[in-house]
């Protein structure tokens, strides 16, 4: 067996998207049928022993992959939804006034303390998503008031986020590691917060402090528009409380509430909304939630047909293997760089697929340690295109119309935090020692 | 190419509508093809069909409803029950409970089998998994029959959506979202539960109410996995299973013995062990080369001739498969006759350390056998 058959999907997808200008999620889903047609996946159910096996065409495993994704997809629409809500009924420019006028002149807390406010959905959900079009979308507007480009600002948002989904209390990729190892998700506070907290100051710095020195908050502050607060008084505010409740209730009080999903507590979020503040058009704010949503929904498609042919043919596998593989010099690069880059698929796969092989080939180191480090590369998937959620959603809500542009800024603290993984991972032994005394 | 591009627009939209449909009419068949349950024909020792919802009535008319074989000797003893099909991606879980409804004799106490403990896993596959649908086998006149192959989880149309992270009752552990549809990861399960918890209740109910002695958990791991080829114990079993252990090694059988973790909740060997008093709970794993991350092509070939060529690489990289793989495989008759072995060696291990409640039973294939003669002598013809 060879990678060659997901070079050439790969070569297949880059010539139907590049050359040919096809929408990304269809380019994605025909190079998975060609790639799988290729490797023998029959067109049509085949026989076996005289009886008919259902299920046994490539048609099954495209429409079985491309539903992978429903639940993230009605995350994202009710987000856009809210989001659009809090931009009309003004709450979305009270908070931007309220930030300018309280942190404005004090460019480094202001930097951090937002980085810190755009994790906190990460934080509670384990999901980057659900920063980025919350709290994200919320500290967007100051930091572009505060002269940000909308590049700069963008990959703000999506480092947050991303580092947000390393933050604990919650942490899905190292929580997918732990289930598939049968490993109890405990004592990973310490670990969590050594590999997150440290990356959030310097990254939010990293990206905003020097042009927030040079912004000027009084300009800012006089361009956004105080009405609303004026105008509807603390209860503008309602909204946000709610999510704030319900995202976190169930993780304060685990015994006797139980989480909603996010797609009912941002929908819950919206229709307070509605009745908050401004007068909402809510039909033409449904359908530009729609609208926005709508291609990246076809992206998440596209790469969810994608990745079960390659499971089905082996070439995850195949891929997993040559990872595993690779010299002992050679073997820590491919952990920092292959998991980040299967993210291309997908962040929490990338943790599943390829989190629990290496955390079982790097046992002999504290494997606590080791698989938050797994989680932290894990989640820098999140950054990495076709789907590159992180980048692809702060390019919306900074009004970025190409989200490479995002993604090139982030390069330098994923970078960062890539590197960091690998120190926490190799120095797991002695910061055993050092901080817990074992 | 050309071609399309000479359609206008909104043409083009519409010829992708029609696609769409059709693709989404034709796989909807497909699904609605893994509903259909494959016909169990059982043994003449049989004694009684029963349902699970007898035990929760709420599941009664739900795909968690599922058919409860149960077998009796004509002695009293012990009653012991086994559970197939707990996740149903791991078939010779499955088909060990298929062949014990099929050839089951009990002469001495009671076996009680559920071999589709999750019923509503077997009705979906798990996306991204690429795992086939059914397995075709040959039965004993050589005509086939077939059978699924399902998901880990319960079918997202009987549970759903899915939390971002599950909370296990009563301990609070937190878990992955997914983890609120394994039905391994539910026990001990709620009455008001989730589908999934209440199909963990009705089996915790079944085995208080009706007295049990053993409980014993049928699964399938990935050769990478830590705990393989294993018998996993909670703590009031350990001697029987460490003395079932002995008897698999004493004939050539390589077992391992894990006790359950003291923190990991959930499962069924520490969370039935925990909450049924006086119950014995155990848990079998096999090694199920088409299940792990490091698997090639997935097919009913690689399930059913258990070779795969990444494991059989993998075989290079120091301590990564944690059983060893050769080029003859880990074929699925092996997998069945292993825990068709470890339930004798269990049976007999219950008879010494709780002689007043032993359970003697017959009819089944040892592992030697199937490795002699394959799994089609043991599974009933089609009608």
């Amino acid at each position: 067996m060879s990678l060659w058959p997901l070079g050439l999907m790969v070569l297949l997808f880059i010539l139907l998207f590049a050359r040919l200008r096809w929408p990304l999620g269809l380019a994605l889903a025909t190079a998975a049928l060609a790639g799988g047609l290729l490797q023998g996946v029959p067109l049509t159910a085949v026989e076996q022993g005289g009886l008919p096996i259902p299920g046994s065409s490539i048609w099954r495993h495209l429409v079985e992959g491309g539903f992978v994704y429903i639940d993230p997809i009605l995350i994202m629409v009710t987000a856009f939804f809210f989001m659009k809500v809090i931009e009309e009924n003004g709450l979305l420019s009270a908070l931007t006034w309220w930030i300018l006028k309280g942190l404005g002149s004090r460019p480094a807390l202001l930097a951090t303390v937002l980085g810190l406010f755009v994790a906190f959905p990460g934080m509670l959900t384990g999901l980057s998503t659900a920063s980025v079009l919350t709290t994200g979308a919320i500290a967007a507007p100051p930091l572009l008031r505060m002269g940000l480009d909308r590049r700069r600002a963008g990959a703000f948002v999506a480092m947050a986020s991303i580092l947000g989904v390393v933050a604990p209390p919650v942490n899905l990729p190292a929580m997918i590691i732990c289930a598939s190892v049968d490993m109890p998700y405990l004592g990973f506070m310490l670990p969590l917060l050594l590999l997150s907290l440290p990356l959030l100051v310097v990254c939010s710095l990293w990206l905003a402090w020097r042009p927030l020195q040079s912004g000027d908050p009084a300009a800012a502050l006089e361009a956004v528009e105080r009405g609303p607060l004026d105008r509807h008084g603390p209860r503008l505010l309602l909204p946000l409380l709610l999510i704030a409740v319900l995202m976190g209730g169930p993780r304060l009080f685990p015994a006797w509430w139980a989480s909603p999903g996010m797609p009912v507590v941002l929908l819950a979020g919206s229709l307070l909304g509605l009745v908050t503040g401004d007068r909402v058009r809510v039909g033409a704010a449904a359908w530009a939630a729609l609208r926005q949503a709508l291609p990246v929904m076809g992206i998440l498609v596209g790469v969810g047909c994608f990745i079960q042919i390659l499971t089905l043919t082996g070439q995850r596998g195949e891929l997993v293997l040559t990872v595993l593989q690779l010299p002992a010099w050679a073997a820590w690069l491919g952990i920092a760089v292959s998991l980040p880059a299967f993210g291309a698929v997908s962040a929490l796969g990338s943790a599943s697929v390829l989190g629990v092989p290496f955390l079982l080939a790097l046992l002999g180191r504290p494997e606590i340690w080791v698989c938050a480090g797994l989680s932290l590369l894990a989640a820098l998937g999140d950054l990495m295109p076709p789907a590159s959620l992180a980048c692809n959603f702060s390019a919306q809500v900074t009004g970025e119309p190409d989200y490479f542009r995002v993604l090139r800024r982030c390069l330098g603290p994923a970078l960062l935090c890539a590197l960091w993984a690998l120190a926490v991972m190799a120095a797991s032994p002695w910061l055993v020692q050092l901080l817990q005394g074992r | 190419m050309k071609i399309l591009l000479a359609i206008p627009p909104r043409g083009r939209a519409w010829l992708l509508l029609i696609g769409v449909a059709l693709l989404a009419a034709g796989a909807g068949r497909d699904f609605l093809a893994q509903r259909q349950a494959e016909v169990l024909r059982p043994s003449t020792g049989l004694s009684e069909l029963r349902r699970l919802s007898e035990w929760h009535a709420p599941l009664a008319g739900s795909r968690g409803d599922t058919e409860l074989y149960r077998f009796r000797g004509a002695e009293p003893g012990g009653r012991v029950l086994v559970l197939g099909g707990t996740h149903p991606n791991e078939p010779a879980g499955f088909l060990a409970a298929v062949l014990l409804v099929e050839n089951l004799q009990v002469s001495r106490g009671e076996v009680w089998v559920l071999p589709r403990a999750n019923a509503s896993a077997f009705t979906a596959t798990d996306p991204q998994e690429g795992t086939p649908q059914r397995l075709v086998l040959p039965t004993a006149d050589g005509r086939p029959r077939w059978f699924r192959v399902g998901g880990r989880a319960t079918n997202p149309l009987d549970q759903w959506p899915d939390p971002e992270i599950t909370v296990h009752r009563p301990s609070l552990q937190a878990l992955s979202g997914i983890e609120t549809r394994n039905l391994n990861r539910s026990y001990p399960g709620r009455a008001d539960g989730s589908f999934t918890e209440q199909v963990a209740f009705a089996i915790r109910s079944l085995l208080e109410r009706e007295h049990f002695d053993l409980v014993v958990d049928f699964h399938e791991a990935a050769i990478e996995y830590p705990v393989v080829n294993a018998i996993v114990a909670h703590e009031r079993a350990g001697e029987l299973a460490a003395m079932a252990v002995l008897g698999l090694e004493m004939n050539g059988v390589d077992i391992a013995l894990e006790p359950s973790p003291l923190n990991l909740h959930g499962l069924s060997h520490r969370e039935l062990g925990d909450h049924v008093p006086g119950l014995r709970a155990v848990l079998y794993e096999s090694a199920n080369p088409g299940q792990g991350r490091l698997r090639g092509r997935t097919d009913a070939a690689q399930i059913l001739a258990g070779r795969d060529p990444c494991y059989l690489a993998a075989q290079s990289i120091p301590g990564m498969n944690k059983v060893p793989v050769d080029s003859t495989g880990l074929p699925l008759w092996l997998r069945v006759g292993r825990h068709l072995d470890a339930l004798r060696e269990t049976l007999l291990a219950l008879e010494l350390v709780d002689p007043d409640h032993p359970v003697s039973a017959a009819g089944l294939p040892s592992l030697e056998d199937l490795r002699a003669r394959g799994l089609s002598p043991w599974l009933s013809p089609t009608p």
